[in-house]
């Protein structure tokens, strides 16, 4: 009997959740994050699709996504939980100490690596992660062959009763590629939880006897990985050839295409590594024996070279022949492979960039379209606000679209996610010890606020620090692609979860002194963040937070219906670029041959909120010109 | 027939379907059995930004378009097509939607022809408003190629991929669409 073949292009995300729900996984848990948003909603697309009864959640961050991944595994049950790079720094904790424990049923650490970086603070590289907790990392070249490996992760994991990273790097998150579809395995686990508290609850004497015998379990899964020909192997049997590439995840891809467009295959043998840690060494070792150099090409640090011994033969990271930082492009990569063949004397690649072209689009002075947040943006209205009313504040902000609050002058400080506030109650306290208390604004997304926020607020109240806190409430997930929130109650599978209203949090974190308002108004939002400064200030003052809460205008358009007002600029326009410069709207923009202001219709939603926005008065509601 | 091995970049900013015009041409592949490879890269999700997509069909491993590579630049508008000229090899094919075809830079123009780029602008956005929808202007351009006969993909198998993919309310008119920028382009 023969099945027709169901072959679809997925995104690389999409097919990391399909292959999650083929390996028979039980509960599938995440927090959102470039690049790996996309699992999560495909996973619960796939579900619905096969109908079958997995749990998936979004969870509020992603330690707390981990933990809950983790119990699933605990019991018996296949989890996965995923995240983007960062979101693993968040869940350190818990992956260091579960490596000792270990799981029962597998536990696939998705972490999706983001090497440019695109949309990262950092590029750090998951798998120094797999080193330092001591767990097994695989790292995918493509959508195929990550279905593939999530389904021996599991095996794995099961077998040696440990978590497994999983490292796709951003090119194969969001690349695309035709794949083979297979029905999913159904696993029959009841949840079923073992007491053992010399594991589950280990105290030190406990933890050393853990770590031994994790100690034993990783010598037998390097075994494994020595013996598995599916994720280390050797791709050319040029037994001429003396050179040699070992490489891994994207940039495997990258260079065998390179080396098919450069006509050069028959000149370097190949070994691709699908399990960087442990790394299977012997066959390194090997690789590098039958060859008189070697390459290491892995994205994005030095986790493959560092594990290797003996050196003498390796070029890399350590030896100035690949960049220290950066995506590894096709560009990167052919310029490494110049420089590799041109210093062995194999082949003389011409490094040609076409610099009479670059030179003419560069003097063409197209608009450079920096990120900037949207035309009707209630977080542009509320910084626009925030600069206005208290001018000299430090502005202490975090991680999501509010960032863009930068282009506003409005933002001074973006480190990781809670740190918006943390900044904020530690600046206090370093200028208050000095007596010299200065006005101080954090700015802080609804998402982020659930993420981290809570703890960070805590700790100011407690100690009383004293700052105004803004929350940008938009009441979703924006910047990571729209994912709920708790303040609106929905979960990843689309169905009500319970509402946690931003104002009872917030207050159960001690705060006495909460406004609220639609940061379009933004008259009356200047005036309150002077109220809220003048509270900060007074005898009994305190922290004082204001939620500045109107929903995406790009989640939810039709909130402006019915109270859209079209703006026109008037001939009062003098050409200041005021608005331009501080208001930053992309529906505005300046006619440089009329040297005046003009509006983008096709961008425009209406909001009206520039209209406070010019000192000249110059945009106006429609037909109120001369009024 | 199509040659063996495409790549394709496929450009524009938000909300003028390229991500649609890409799936136009992964199904594609998928219908002639070759394995389709490609890439999405957008910036930080904003309306009007830019967006790039990779396509690379036949063979290809890696998900990614070397610059001077692409065989074919598809732009949805002017200043995007400048911004990803660079991708196209020598001897590659673009094909821009722009009201004016005489305003692009008359300088790059010769360049193009100096690596022996065939170049060809065309009103997209304005025939397929004319046919009610501007939004479907990607699917013009990609008839207008059709129709110069350049493209190594025929017009029956682009228009059985439009016939599966389109929504059903859509089919009749993005067809027609199509058709009309097929037309367009054979008069060129």
């Amino acid at each position: 009997m023969s099945q027709k073949k169901d072959i679809r292009v997925l995104l690389g995300n999409v097919a990391i959740a399909r292959g999650i729900l083929e390996a028979g996984c039980h509960v599938i848990t995440s927090y959102p994050g470039t690049p790996s948003s996309e699992i999560m909603p495909a996973a619960v697309a796939f579900k619905k699709e096969m109908g079958l009864d997995v749990y998936t959640e979004w969870s509020v961050n992603e330690k707390v996504a981990y933990d809950n991944a983790l119990a699933a595994s605990i019991a018996g049950k296949r989890s996965a939980v995923a995240m983007k790079q960062v979101g693993l720094n968040v869940a350190a904790d818990s992956l260091m100490s579960s490596a000792y424990q270990g799981v029962v049923g597998g536990m696939l650490i998705v972490s999706c690596d983001d090497p440019g970086p695109h949309s990262s603070q950092t590029e750090q590289d998951s798998r120094f992660f797999a080193m330092f907790a001591k767990v097994p990392a695989y790292d995918p070249s493509t959508p195929q062959e990550a279905m593939a490996m999530i389904k021996d992760a599991y095996d794995l994991s099961e077998t040696f009763q440990i978590p497994v990273i999983f490292r796709p790097t951003i090119r194969l998150s969001h690349g695309k590629q035709s794949v083979r579809l297979s029905p999913p395995d159904i696993i029959e686990r009841p949840a079923k939880f073992e007491k053992d508290p010399g594991r589950w609850a280990a105290t030190p004497r406990f933890r050393l006897h853990l770590h031994t015998k994790l100690n034993e379990s990783l010598r037998q899964i390097q075994e494994r990985f020595e013996k598995d020909e599916r994720w280390n192997y050797e791709v050319g049997e040029n037994s001429e050839a003396n050179l040699g590439i070992i490489t891994c995840s994207t940039s495997y891809t990258v260079l065998m295409d390179l080396l098919e467009e450069l006509n050069l295959k028959d000149k370097v043998n190949i070994l691709k590594i699908g399990t960087p840690y442990p790394l299977p060494h012997k066959k390194v070792v090997d690789f590098i024996g039958r060859h008189d150099k070697v390459l290491i090409i892995e994205e994005t640090d030095v986790v493959i070279e560092s594990q290797i011994i003996d050196k003498s033969k390796v070029l890399g990271r350590f030896t100035g022949h690949i960049p220290l930082q950066g995506e590894l492009t096709p560009n990167v990569i052919y310029g490494i492979l110049a420089k590799f063949f041109g210093e062995e004397g194999v082949a003389d690649l011409e490094v040609k960039v076409d610099d009479e072209l670059a030179k003419l689009v560069q003097d063409l002075g197209l608009p450079v379209r920096r990120p900037t947040l949207c035309a009707g943006c209630s977080e542009r209205a509320a910084f626009w606000a925030i600069r206005r009313a208290l001018p000299k504040a430090i502005y202490t902000s975090d991680i999501g679209c509010y960032t863009l609050g930068l282009n506003l002058g409005a933002v001074d400080t973006v480190i990781d996610m809670g740190a918006g506030i943390t900044l904020a109650s530690g600046f206090y306290q370093a200028y208050h010890q000095d007596k010299n208390d200065v006005p101080i604004v954090a700015t802080m997304g609804d998402s982020t606020f659930y993420h981290s926020g809570t703890t960070s607020l805590i700790n100011a109240v407690y100690n009383n620090a004293r700052f105004v806190l803004v929350l940008l409430d938009n009441e979703i997930t924006a910047m990571t692609g729209m994912q709920p929130t708790p303040g609106i109650g929905i979960t990843a599978n689309g169905t009500e979860g319970q509402k946690i209203p931003l104002e009872e949090l917030i207050k159960g974190c001690g705060i006495k002194w909460l406004r609220n308002i639609d940061p379009y108004d933004v008259r009356e939002m200047i005036s309150l963040l002077k109220e809220a400064h003048a509270y900060t200030k007074s005898e009994d003052g305190g922290i004082a937070v204001i939620i500045a809460r109107r929903g995406c205008v790009i989640r939810y358009p039709e909130a402006l219906e019915g109270q859209k007002i079209k703006v026109e600029i008037t001939d009062d326009c003098d050409g200041c670029r005021y608005c331009i410069d501080f208001f930053e709207c992309p529906a505005l923009h300046f006619d440089e041959e009329n040297e005046r202001v003009e509006i983008d219709r096709k961008l425009c939603v209406d909001c009206g909120v520039c209209i406070n926005v010019c000192a000249r008065k110059a945009i106006v509601p429609v037909g109120e010109e001369g009024q | 027939m199509m040659r063996m091995k495409t790549q394709i970049i496929l450009a524009g900013v938000g909300g003028q379907g390229v991500l649609f015009s890409s799936r136009i041409f992964s199904e594609l592949g998928l219908k002639l059995g070759l394995e389709v490879t490609g890439a999405e890269t957008h910036g930080m999700s904003q309306r009007g930004g830019s967006v790039v997509a990779h396509i690379k069909i036949g063979g290809y491993q890696s998900p990614i378009v070397r610059e001077g590579t692409a065989d074919i630049l598809y732009s949805l508008d002017e200043n995007e097509a400048y911004k990803n000229l660079h991708f196209l090899r020598q001897g590659g094919l673009c094909f821009v939607n722009m009201t004016d075809g005489g305003r692009f830079d008359k300088n790059i123009r010769d360049h193009l022809k100096k690596k022996d780029i065939t170049f060809h602008a065309f009103d997209a956005s304005g025939t397929a408003m004319e046919l009610g929808s501007v939004r479907a202007a990607n699917i013009c351009l990609v008839g207008f190629s059709v129709g110069t006969g350049l493209v190594p993909f025929t017009y029956d198998d682009l228009k059985d991929v439009l016939q599966s993919i389109s929504r059903k309310p859509d089919l009749e008119h993005n067809l027609k669409i199509f058709d009309t920028g097929v037309d367009l382009g054979k008069k060129q």
